[in-house]
Order: structure tokens, then sequence, then C-alpha cells
């Protein structure tokens, strides 16, 4: 038996359609919002837990407006968007306090010694970006989304999105022109 | 480095997300609910009691100015017509239900929420319960006991079992129908009457403990753990089957609700009567993990991840780390450190070599 399952039954096939549940919303989508947080923060485990419980917990209360399983990826990868970026503000705020500003390991539990370096380095730079300009090229770049979705996600319009996503494009090439 | 080679580098960015922490996500998710739930319960009271005694305030003063004569001969009319009505008066009309509330009428009551209902449907299995319904007539509300069934026509109601083979639906406000299932006989019952219907089953008790005990498993499959813990805790031990599965389901129930400890004798049972099972090492593995992280009882978890990794298998690994883990807290120190060295021969490159050199002093 593998450990992903669930302990006593195996979480049951989502309808297409029709009035979501909370227990269907989040067997689906947890994984997905835990990801994503992940490679937005560049950090795993505790920080991670938090903001899936958060953006679970505001869709627990926003259930009702929430249409179909299709909209709920949107919508959730919004929310998360906005909660992680008020977690970076606070750890770019704690770290004006503190003297060298400690970063935890990139959780790339596939990637090779070299990646893991380069995700390191690449961390360390989306670390100094303006958040705004972090979170857009992230979502561009390392999530895959495309630019309509990276405004949605960022609560932005499409230029002031693409805008973002080229002032952080141009530091990060700049610094990884080598590579 | 190119566009493509950053997404690629991106899919490789993943959490260590395991399934104890989808269910750690959810069981906190649900503590908060029912903190929310309770402080609403809370605000709703109060709020309910103010609104009271503001209405007793201006019924007592309303009620102070004094009141037309009955309108027996003309003058009296003219009198009446001249002099507007006191409120407190106009007030007397019952005023339409416009949220649902059930109260149970004593502790013994046994009531469950009927599923497919949708919030509209309950069954009272024990005890009595009262109904404050607002009606719609899209989607009717039902109250089930035992063979009768009572479907509301907008009201305020009680339902109470007088024995084991009696019922009593007494109507305050509105109407409801009232429907045996064997004769399928309806009746209506309007405001201020009263209706007593025979049950027709004779024992009432074990059929209502067996409804219960088959009642808490729907709701732990639907996620409810909290309303299954509580149906659990009322139909006692017995209701759990002596196999796996619901051994894992009652453990489930007891852990997520928030009673970690009741999950306890649930998981060693499937370790101990069902080892050849092949949910048993996921059983012991989450058995040391109640007793480390959520019991403080690292001596005993020892036991459960030596279980637990002693079949092999994909939670091997996680299990020795454990079990390094539970002995140094265990003040083990020399035991944790040999556990340590075992995993530091078994997996070379594993996933918790940081925290199993942290726990087993090999920093």
């Amino acid at each position: 038996m593998s450990p992903h399952l669930r302990l006593a039954s195996p979480p049951r096939e989502l309808p297409a359609d029709g009035p979501l549940e909370f227990g269907e919303l989040f067997a689906r989508y947890n994984r997905y919002v835990a990801t994503l947080a992940a490679r937005l923060l560049g950090s795993g485990d505790a920080e991670v837990e938090d903001v899936v419980q958060d953006v679970f917990w505001l869709a627990s209360l926003r259930l009702p407006r929430i249409v179909d399983m299709v909209q709920a990826r949107g919508w959730l990868a919004t929310v998360t968007t906005r909660l992680v970026r008020r977690r970076l503000r606070r750890r770019r705020f704690r770290n004006l306090f503190h003297s060298t500003a400690s970063r935890d390991e990139v959780p790339a539990p596939g990637a090779t010694a070299e990646e893991r370096a380069v995700l390191s380095r690449l961390y360390e730079v989306l670390d100094g970006l303006p958040t705004n300009e972090r979170l857009a090229w992230s979502l561009r770049y390392l999530e895959g989304e495309p630019l309509d979705a990276v405004a949605a996600a960022c609560g932005c319009s499409l230029a002031t999105a693409k805008r973002r996503v080229s002032a952080a494009r141009s530091v990060i090439d700049e610094v990884f022109r080598d590579d | 480095m190119t566009e493509r080679s950053w997404s690629a580098l991106g899919r490789k960015i993943k959490p260590d997300w395991r399934p104890e922490h989808e269910r750690a996500v959810r069981a906190t998710i649900g503590r908060r609910r029912a903190r929310r739930r309770a402080l609403l319960s809370v605000t709703i009271g109060v709020s309910s009691a103010l609104a009271l005694i503001a209405m007793f305030a201006v019924a007592h003063f309303a009620l102070r100015v004094p009141l037309p004569a009955p309108a027996s001969t003309n003058s009296d009319l003219k009198t009446a017509a001249s002099t507007p009505a006191p409120k407190a008066v106009e007030t007397a009309a019952p005023k339409a239900v416009e949220t649902l509330t059930v109260t149970q009428l004593s502790p013994d009551t046994v009531l469950h929420p009927l599923p497919e209902w949708k919030g509209r449907g309950y069954e009272l299995l024990a005890g009595g319960a009262r109904f404050l319904v607002p009606h719609d007539a899209e989607h009717p509300f039902i109250v089930v006991a035992s063979d009768v069934v009572i479907e509301d026509l907008g009201t305020m109601f009680t339902v109470q079992y007088l024995g084991a083979d009696r019922l009593r639906i007494a109507v305050e406000q509105g109407r409801v129908g009232v429907r045996t299932r064997d004769t399928d006989t309806n009746t209506e019952v309007t405001a201020g009457a009263t209706m007593d219907v025979p049950t027709s089953a004779p024992n009432k008790k074990p059929a209502a403990a067996a409804a219960v005990s088959s009642s808490w498993r729907p709701l732990a499959e639907h996620g409810h753990y909290l309303e299954a813990h509580q149906a659990l805790r009322k139909a006692g031990p017995g209701a759990v089957r002596e196999d796996a599965a619901d051994l894992l389901m009652a453990a489930d129930t007891a852990r997520l609700s928030g009673h970690p400890a009741e999950a306890v004798p649930y998981l060693d049972r499937i370790v101990r009567s069902h080892g050849d099972d092949p949910r048993a090492p996921l059983a012991a593995f989450t058995l040391g993990r109640v007793l480390l992280d959520e019991l403080g009882r690292p001596g005993d978890a020892i036991g459960a991840f030596a279980r637990a990794r002693a079949r092999g298998g994909p939670l091997a690994e996680d299990a020795l780390a454990r079990e390094v883990e539970a002995a140094s807290r265990a003040g083990s120190p020399a035991r944790s450190h040999e556990l340590a060295l075992l995993y530091r021969q078994l997996y070379p490159n594993g996933r918790r070599a940081k925290a199993v050199s942290k726990f087993g002093g090999l920093d």
C-alpha cells in the first residue's frame, strides 16, 4: 500500500460539475496548492503547510461562491499568491533586523546537485527582487502559467503583469547569463 | 538560461507533502471551523438575548398605554377609531420562522442529519427534539423517527419518544404532515395540536443503537470526523467491527476529530491482531506518530516505529528515521545513535539524513 493513500479509504472520484464539497476540493487541490506555495516561497515544510491551511480555511468560508472545479483552481492560485505575497513581505521585514538572513533549502527532491545549486542561487536573487516582480516571474517561469493567468493570480492588469515579469527577467538573465 | 530550462527546473520543486500533512491541515481546519461555529453560537445567543430584552422592554412600555375598550356600542366604536391601537396588540400574530433551529430536548437525545437531505432532514433515534423550520416548498424538511415520517409545512414543532413504542408530535406554529411508513397514511397536525403515534418497533433501544453504530461510518467516510466521533462515542466500542478497515476508519475518526488518545487502542488492535494485513505497517507507523507527536510518549513510539519498519516497504525508511527521533526524545542516546548508524548504512542518501544526524548525534 502506498503511503500516499488515505488511511481508511481511498478518495472518491470527483463529480464533473454540481455543487462543490470542501472534502472534494481539498482532496483534488491540496497538493497543487502545496506545490505552488513551495515554488513561490522557495521553501518547504512548515511554511508551506501554513499556507495550505490558510488557503483552504478561506476556501471553506467562500465555498458557495466557487462555481466549479475549473474555477476553483484559478481561485486557489490567486489566494495562494496573495498569502505568499504577505508572507514574503513579512519575511523581508524580519530580515531587516537580522545581520545574516538565513534561507531554507529549496525542496527539489529530484534535482541534481548542480540544479540544487542553481535553485539556491535563483532564490537568493528572487529574495532581492521586489515581491510583486518575484511572484509574477515565478508564476510565469517556474509554474509555467500563461501571462493572463499570472495577471489574474497577481490581481493586476495584463500590462502590469508583463512589465513585472520583464523587470524580474532582466535581472535574472543578467545573473545567469553565463549558465 | 532559457525559459524552457527554468520551467523544467521549476517542475522539480516539490514540497515533501505527505498524507500526514494533508490530515494535519484538515484536522486544523476542522478545529478552526468548530471554534468559529462556537463563536457564532455565542454571538447569536447573546444577540438573541439582547433582542428579547429589548422586545420585553418595548412590550412593557407598550402595555402601559391603555387598551381601547371592547367595541360593543357605536360610541365605543368611535372611540376605538379615534384612538390608535397599541403596537403590542398588532404583533400578536405568529411571526414566520426565518432560520432553521434544532434543539435537543434531553441529554439522551440521538439525532442525526440525513446527508441526502442537505441539512433539511434528520433522523431521531432516541429522546426528543424541537424544530423551528422556515418553509421551503421546493425543499421539504423531514424528521424520521422509527417508522414515522414528519414533513414540515413551515412550522415550529417537537418530536419526542414517550416510550419504546410511542412517539409524540406537538405543533406550536404552522402545520406538519405525519406519515407512517407501514400504512402510508398521511395526517396533518396543525398549530396547538398534539398527536401520539404508535411506532411499530417493539424494542426501540437496540434498534437505535444499531442505527447509531452503522451511522458513524458514512459520517467518517464523508470526512465529517467531529460528528462521526460523537456518533461513535455514543454507540460505544462495540460499534467498531474487528477488521482492519473498520479499525483504521475508527482511528481516523478519533485522530482527525482531535482525540488522538482514543485512536491508540484501534491502531494497536490492527498491529497486534491483524499483523498480516497489508495496512498493518501503516497502522504501526501512524500509531508511532500519534504516540510521539501528539501524546508525547516517545518510549512507546519506539516499539511502534520498529514494527512499522520490520516488514520493509515504502514506510521503512521514514519509520527508522522516526525511531531515531523517538529514542532520542525518550532519553536513550545510545539507542538513537545505534539506529542512526543503521539508517546511514541502509539509506546513505536518505531523505531524512539531516534529521537522523541531529537526533542520532552524528553531527
